[in-house]
């Protein structure tokens, strides 16, 4: 977790932060719950642990794959050298205005003929 | 001992959570913000749980269980409000 948080005020990015911190967080969490459950010598309160340990495990992706989502929607700018290797969103866009210059280009050609 | 130990590792969690706050302080955008306080809250959590096991009231770890889920729906909503323009 601390190498998380080292990740978390050095990286120079939305998206290198979120990949500092979805891993580290979850796996700090995991691994402080299992040292709590083998203190902890009780079956009601092993299970309600390994209850909040689901928990964690499945909402924390979850934040980080929304964020995610919702950083790329909102076009926030990355780190100075990165690319992506396969823009979804910016091929869609591409292939929607060459239809519409292929559509305005038909349209102009019957009204010229 | 052991209880040494849990405090140490309470230390350890409290400095991670104020670097976090510096982030959260200076982030550039609004998600660096949503991001801290991702982690702050997964410490906290942390935190309740060990102090349910050093005072032996084990009622905190439903105390950390609804504070899990609260987080959750929070946090959902701040991102829907940053897609969507609105929550309900």
């Amino acid at each position: 977790m601390f190498v998380g948080v080292v990740g978390l005020l050095r990286l120079p990015d939305v998206y290198t932060r979120m990949h500092a911190m979805g891993k580290c967080d979850t796996l700090g969490a995991g691994m402080i719950l299992i040292a709590l459950m083998l203190l902890i010598a009780d079956i009601t309160n092993i299970t309600k642990l390994v209850l909040i340990g689901i928990m964690i495990a499945t909402i924390n992706p979850i934040i980080t794959h929304l964020i995610a989502k919702t950083a790329y929607n909102r076009g926030t700018p990355m780190a100075e050298g990165s690319f992506l290797i396969n823009d979804y969103v910016a091929a869609q866009r591409r292939r929607r205005r060459s239809t519409l210059e292929t559509g305005k280009t038909k349209k102009g050609d019957q009204g010229s003929s | 001992m052991i209880t040494t130990v849990l405090y140490s590792i309470v230390v350890g969690l409290i400095i991670i959570s104020l670097i976090a706050i510096a982030r959260a302080y200076g982030g550039p955008s609004v998600l660096d913000r949503i991001v801290a306080m991702n982690v702050i809250t997964t410490n906290v959590v942390m935190i309740i749980l060990i102090f349910a096991y050093i005072d032996r009231s084990f009622y905190y770890i439903d105390v950390a269980f609804v504070f899990v889920l609260g987080t959750f729906i929070g946090t959902l909503c701040i991102i829907k409000l940053l897609r969507e323009g609105h929550i309900i």
